[in-house]
Formats: C-alpha cells, sequence, structure tokens
C-alpha cells in the first residue's frame, strides 16, 4: 500500500517465427511494459513492422478521417465481436467510405455553387432598380456604356458634353446606366471622375437584373435546403455506423499497436529479443500465455530489480481502490521512485482533512457533494471521474467539520452569549455548551467549535498539526533515506531534526523552569552538529523552515475565517435589506444577491481549500521526503472499450 | 496640545488600522512574488502542458506572505 507495485524484469528470446504469436499473447495479457530498444552495441537491429502494418494503417487514417467528418464522439456503444468485425470491416468500410465521399462531393459542390450564386446576388443588386435587360450593356459598335455609382446629380454635366446620351439612374442607390457616344466616352469618364464613379462589373447574363436575381435568391434557399437535407442524411449515416467506425477505430488501433510492436524490439537474422518490466503478480500469467501461445518456443528469463535498475523501472501504483483517486494528486506532482514510499494513502487521509478543517460548513458541503456527485453522473469522462470522487471525499469531511463547528452558509447553527451580547443561533433552542476554558487567550473551548471566538485557540491547534503533519513527513524521509543509503545517513540527515526538536522542547521546559537549560541547549547542539553532518551547509540554512513550515498549517484558521467572513457579510447585507419591509422589490433584490454572494463563495470554497490544502501536501510535506520522478507504467496491450474478442 | 491629539486616537481604530496595513502590505507583496512565477508557470506550460501541477504549486507558494499577515491581523484583534 505505502510502495509501488513490485517489478521484474522480464526478457523473452525466441526464433522470429514466433514473434508474431509472441506480440499477440503480450498484447492480450496487457501487463508487459516494453523497454523500447534503442542501443546498438550489442549489434542488434531494430526489428521491421509486421506485413499488414501498411494496410493497417492506411485504413486506421481512413476511418479516422471519416469519424472526424461525421463528428462521432467516443460515448456509449455496444461491444461488437472481433471475428466477424474483422470479416466485414473491409466491405462496410468500402460501403462507408462511399456513401459518405458522395455527400462529401455534394456537399463541396452545393456550398461552391452557394458561393457563386451569393456573388452574383451582390452583383446583380445595384442594377436591380433599372430595367434594362442586361443583354443591352454589350454589343455596340459605336457606344460606350457607363455603368458604375456616383455621388450626385450628372445628368446636367453630362449634357455640356454632349446631347446625344441616354441616362438611367437610380437616385437611392446613386447607380447610373450611361450611353454615349464613343468619341465622347473619354470627357465624359473625366466628369464622372468627379463624382467619385466607381465603375460596377455587369454579369455576363442576360435578363432583366430585377428578375435575375428574384431567381438568384431562390435558387440559394433552395441550395440551402439541400444542405440541411444533406446534413440530415449524414447525421443518419452518422447513427447508422458510429458503433461500426468506434469499434473498428478501436480494432485498427489494435492492430497497428501490434503491428508496429517490432519497431521496439531488437532483432538478429533469425531472433528477436524483447526486454521489459511486469508486475511481479502478473509473471505467472505471462510465462504460461507465452509459453501456450508459442508451444514453449519462446525463452523466458526473469531477473529482479537491480539498484541501478531503480532509476528506469516504469511505476505503478498498489492502492486500495477506495484512495485510488489521490494517485492523481500525486502524478500532478511527480510519481514515486521504485524504492520510495508511495504516500498516496496518507494524503488521502491528510487532504480531505486539511480541506474540512478549512471549510467546515454544512450548507457549502451539501452543495458541492450534490454538485460532485452530479458531475460524476452526467459527465463519463475517464479524466473527470477521479477529480469528482476526490471532491466527494473532501466534501464528507466538509460535513463533519460543519458539525462540529455549527455552521451553515456562514450563519452559526447555535446561540453564542459573547461579551456580554446574545447572537442567535440559526437553530431555535440550541446553545453552545461551553465545555472547559482554553489555555490561550483566555478562550472558551465549545460545542460547536465558533472559530470566530477561538482565533488564538486555533492558530496554536493548527501550527501543532502542522507540527506532527512535519514530524510524519521527517519518519518517512527517515525510512526513504534508510532504504537508499544506509541507517547512518537516515540518523544523520532526517534523525536530526527529531533531536533539534526535543532540543528545543527541552529547553522550552527549563524556560519555564522545569529543569536545567544547559540540557536543552545541550541536546539541541548535538542535533545541530549531526545535521550539519548530514546534509552539509544546508541542513542549519533550513532550520528556520521548521518555525515557518509549522506556522504555515496557521492557513487552516486563516483561510476558513476568509471564507466565513464573505458567507457572514453576504447574509448581513442580504438580511438587513430584507429586515425593514414587508415584501417587496427589495426582496427579490436581497434573494438575488443571497444565490449570487453564495454561488461565488461555494466557487471560491473549491478553489482556496482545494489549493492550500494542497499545497500544505507538496510545500510543507513532501519536502521532508519526497523525490519523484517515477517513469509510468506503460503496459503494451489495450483496454477494450468497443470490441471483444 | 500633543497630549489632547493623543487622546483623540482610538486603540481600537489604530489596532483596526494596524490589521489592515498587515493584510493589506503583504497581500500585494503576494501579489508582486505571484505575478513574476505566475507569468513563468504559464510559459513553461505553454511548452509542455504536463508542468502544470508544477506551476501551480509554485505560484501558490508566496501565499505563505499573505496568510502570516492574516495570522497576524487576526492576532492584533
Amino acid at each position: 500500500m505505502l510502495s509501488p507495485k513490485q517489478m521484474s524484469r522480464v526478457t523473452i528470446v525466441g526464433h522470429k517465427d514466433i514473434l508474431g504469436q509472441t506480440v499477440d499473447a503480450l498484447h492480450g495479457i496487457n501487463a508487459f511494459h516494453i523497454e523500447d530498444y534503442n542501443d546498438d552495441k550489442l549489434g542488434l537491429k531494430i526489428g521491421k513492422p509486421f506485413e499488414n502494418a501498411d494496410d493497417v494503417s492506411k485504413k486506421l487514417i481512413k476511418i479516422r478521417s471519416i469519424s472526424s467528418f461525421l463528428g462521432i464522439k467516443k460515448g456509449e456503444s455496444g461491444k461488437q465481436n472481433v471475428e466477424s468485425l474483422f470479416q466485414e470491416l473491409d466491405t462496410k468500410l468500402v460501403e462507408l467510405d462511399d456513401e459518405v465521399s458522395k455527400r462529401t462531393d455534394r456537399k463541396s459542390e452545393i456550398e461552391n455553387k452557394l458561393k457563386e450564386l451569393d456573388t452574383l446576388s451582390k452583383e446583380l443588386l445595384p442594377f436591380s432598380t433599372i430595367p434594362l435587360n442586361l443583354d443591352q450593356y454589350r454589343g455596340y459598335e459605336n457606344l460606350a456604356v457607363l455603368s458604375g455609382i456616383v455621388k450626385g446629380d450628372i445628368e446636367p454635366e453630362v449634357a455640356h458634353i454632349t446631347q446625344s446620351y441616354e441616362l438611367f439612374s437610380d437616385v437611392k442607390s446613386g447607380t447610373i446606366v450611361l450611353f454615349v457616344l464613343k468619341e465622347h466616352a473619354d470627357k465624359v469618364s473625366n466628369v464622372l471622375s468627379e463624382f467619385a464613379f466607381k465603375e460596377l462589373r455587369v454579369p455576363e447574363i442576360s435578363g432583366v437584373p430585377a428578375d435575375l436575381l428574384k431567381k438568384t435568391e431562390q435558387d440559394i434557399v433552395n441550395l440551402q435546403n439541400d444542405i440541411v437535407s444533406l446534413n440530415a442524411e449524414i447525421g443518419s449515416l452518422k447513427s447508422k455506423y458510429s458503433g461500426f467506425i468506434l469499434a473498428s477505430d478501436e480494432l485498427l488501433s489494435i492492430e497497428t499497436q501490434k503491428a508496429e510492436a517490432p519497431l521496439r524490439v531488437a532483432t538478429s537474422e533469425h531472433t528477436f529479443m524483447m526486454d521489459g518490466w511486469v508486475p511481479n503478480e502478473d509473471y505467472d500469467r505471462l510465462a504460461r500465455t507465452v509459453e501456450d501461445a508459442t508451444g514453449g518456443r519462446a525463452f523466458i528469463s526473469r531477473t529482479n530489480v537491480t539498484k541501478e535498475e531503480e532509476a528506469i523501472v516504469p511505476i505503478e501504483y498498489e492502492n486500495p481502490k477506495i484512495s485510488k483517486p489521490f494517485e492523481e494528486i500525486m502524478d500532478l506532482y511527480a510519481r514515486p521512485r521504485y524504492s520510495e514510499i508511495d504516500p498516496t494513502s496518507l494524503i488521502f487521509i491528510t487532504f480531505p482533512l486539511f480541506y474540512g478543517m478549512i471549510l467546515g460548513d454544512i450548507g457549502y458541503a451539501l452543495i458541492l457533494l450534490g454538485l460532485a456527485l452530479g458531475i460524476k453522473k452526467l459527465v463519463r469522462s475517464d479524466a473527470i471521474k477521479p477529480l469528482m470522487n476526490i471532491l466527494i471525499y473532501c466534501q464528507v469531511s466538509t460535513l463533519i467539520f460543519g458539525v462540529l463547528y455549527g455552521e451553515f452558509l456562514g450563519f452559526p447553527l447555535a446561540g453564542l452569549e459573547s461579551h456580554g451580547h446574545y447572537i442567535p443561533g440559526l437553530i431555535n433552542g440550541f446553545e453552545t455548551i461551553n465545555l472547559f476554558p482554553s489555555p490561550f487567550a483566555g478562550e472558551m473551548i465549545t460545542y460547536p467549535v465558533h472559530r470566530t471566538h477561538l482565533v488564538m485557540t486555533m492558530i496554536v491547534v493548527t501550527a501543532l498539526i502542522g507540527l506532527i503533519h512535519i514530524n510524519i513527513g521527517y519518519l518517512l524521509g527517515f525510512i526513504n533515506e534508510r532504504r537508499k543509503h544506509g541507517v547512518t545517513a537516515a540518523i544523520l540527515e532526517k534523525g536530526s531534526w527529531f533531536v533539534i526538536q526535543i532540543g528545543l522542547l527541552l529547553f522550552a521546559l527549563g524556560y519555564v523552569g522545569y529543569i536545567s537549560k544547559a540540557i536543552g541547549i545541550g541536546v539541541f547542539l548535538v542535533g545541530f552538529v549531526m545535521l550539519l553532518k548530514g546534509e552539509g551547509i544546508k541542513g542549519p540554512i533550513e532550520l528556520p523552515s521548521l518555525l515557518s513550515n509549522s506556522l504555515s498549517y496557521t492557513r487552516i484558521i486563516a483561510v476558513g475565517l476568509s471564507s466565513i467572513y464573505i458567507a457572514s457579510t453576504v447574509n448581513q447585507i442580504a438580511f438587513d435589506m430584507i429586515m425593514p419591509e414587508s415584501f417587496g422589490p427589495m426582496t427579490i433584490f436581497a434573494i438575488v444577491i443571497f444565490i449570487l454572494g453564495h454561488a461565488l463563495n461555494t466557487v471560491l470554497s473549491i478553489i482556496a481549500p482545494g489549493l492550500h490544502a494542497l499545497r500544505l501536501q507538496y510545500v510543507e510535506f513532501f519536502t521532508k521526503f519526497y523525490e519523484g520522478g517515477g517513469k509510468k507504467y506503460n503496459p503494451f496491450g489495450y483496454i477494450r472499450k468497443y470490441t471483444e474478442e | 496640545m500633543v497630549g489632547e491629539e493623543l487622546a483623540v486616537m482610538d486603540a481600537s481604530g489604530l489596532r483596526a488600522i494596524g490589521a489592515g496595513l498587515a493584510v493589506g502590505l503583504t497581500g500585494i507583496a503576494s501579489g508582486i512574488a505571484e505575478k513574476d512565477i505566475g507569468s513563468a508557470a504559464i510559459g513553461a506550460m505553454a511548452e509542455n502542458e504536463a508542468l502544470f501541477g508544477k506551476g501551480l504549486i509554485l505560484t501558490v507558494i508566496p501565499e505563505t506572505i499573505v496568510i502570516f499577515g492574516l495570522v497576524v491581523a487576526l492576532l492584533i484583534k
């Protein structure tokens, strides 16, 4: 539970004839982490992919491009039998490809046509108010046609130049079509340029523009309808083939993986050698399966992990199911190394504990619990699920602390008599019970624990919790160090911290007057020298961290208080608004403020306690013992979702 | 004269100012420290998304400063 899975290094050697069977068998077991061969000192070469690799990967690319065209998303789908899928794969793929490409061609054709019609309608629009057939715009020997847009009235100016002209114009859009003799064309166009003349292209078709425009617009509508029905066809193709596509994508991915496996294997002319790792618990199964598949012709050898190999062993967590989600938190930092303690199970306890201590509110716990359960049910993503599980654990802890603190959305549940005036609680008749006086600042420990009235005590308590947590860290560090460098190094590097702390404690006792101060100072100095020997000059430099790290845990109360104050401020604003009047517009406004304020604080309630609880693990706890940097265990195989053998 | 002015200064008011300064100044300090780390972390994440976790952790390290400020403020109150 506290260490990664134990691994063995396994080498499989055999004749190339049985490479295919071996790869099949290993893929089926899904437990063999292949160590890629990339070293040619042995005089061996990297193997060549199997013959079907090309074919399979081509099909895979085709199926993936179809899948992305149809917009198929991974989701629930029935499992398909591998054998029958294999048999129908080729024909069905051709059929599907045909159906899809027919539609893609048609779709792009329509889209091109739409673009053309769109341009045409834009060109026609300015001429639509001029009742001339487009044929009449061209084909003259002696006439020049000037069509375009101008600003202002050009007629008087044109009349100055020549009397023989014909002008059609639309005042609103400024479109003109002017027919003049060619000999006057230059002069006229000079005049026109003074009116900011912009020439318009005349579409090369015949007909009256207004009618043409109407027809074009009708065509566009028709084509758009065509696209809609085409999309519906694509949609029905999608629902018809999505099971097949998902299954064959998986099947082909598996086949590609197998076909390309020789690229990771060392080969000579007639033999192959596979090198890799397997968890001890899976070794027997692996050996048996490979031997069965190859008729005992493969030679399998197994060695235990040596000290030098510890740096390259792939790491697989071994945790009970309940603490598995916290492996995500570990991966966010770094995987443990092979010989290191895997602290996942400890984080499973301390992370929700700190989170709950910080938030500690029944209301928020219930809201977030509902939210997490809802998201877990609705979103079927493998990445979201562990995060939601972590959130659920945290909310359970928050709920427990909420009952302990007696808080609901920032309201105290129990009434409290404080400094001579009475603060009513949310539950009538539920009064705070005094338990015993706290040794700090004359505060009274009560049930429920009112954090706002026990600030000093809580600061001391949280710092003490920090001290305990840090010391667990040193203890783990001691174990890790002993495994890596032996007992002496462990005592000097990590044990010295305990000696120093005992020294400080004895000195404190001496300060109060129970024993001589010299004892404390002596023990402290012994610890100091041990630390200096163990860690060098780095040790004494880190000495103040003992204080700053444990003070850092006071954030548990500090962040918690800030959350309470935000909540109670929202409550106060909302209730001050309702109180003086009976029901009215202010009441609605108050309710809006209440909901928005608490929604904001709910979001903050995930981020702030989450980040701070996480940070206490990563920065204060892990630095005492954890190194990390292990490689991920990635077995050769595939977890089938859409196919079955 | 001096005595009169001092008498106007309310002790609890001064405490409140002190607490405010403790949170405010440490907040600014954390902000300044986090700004540099944060922008560097975003840069690193652009190169390699797997660094998100480490970036996040490094970014919140200076948060301790303002937490200490908050604790001091609570103690003053």
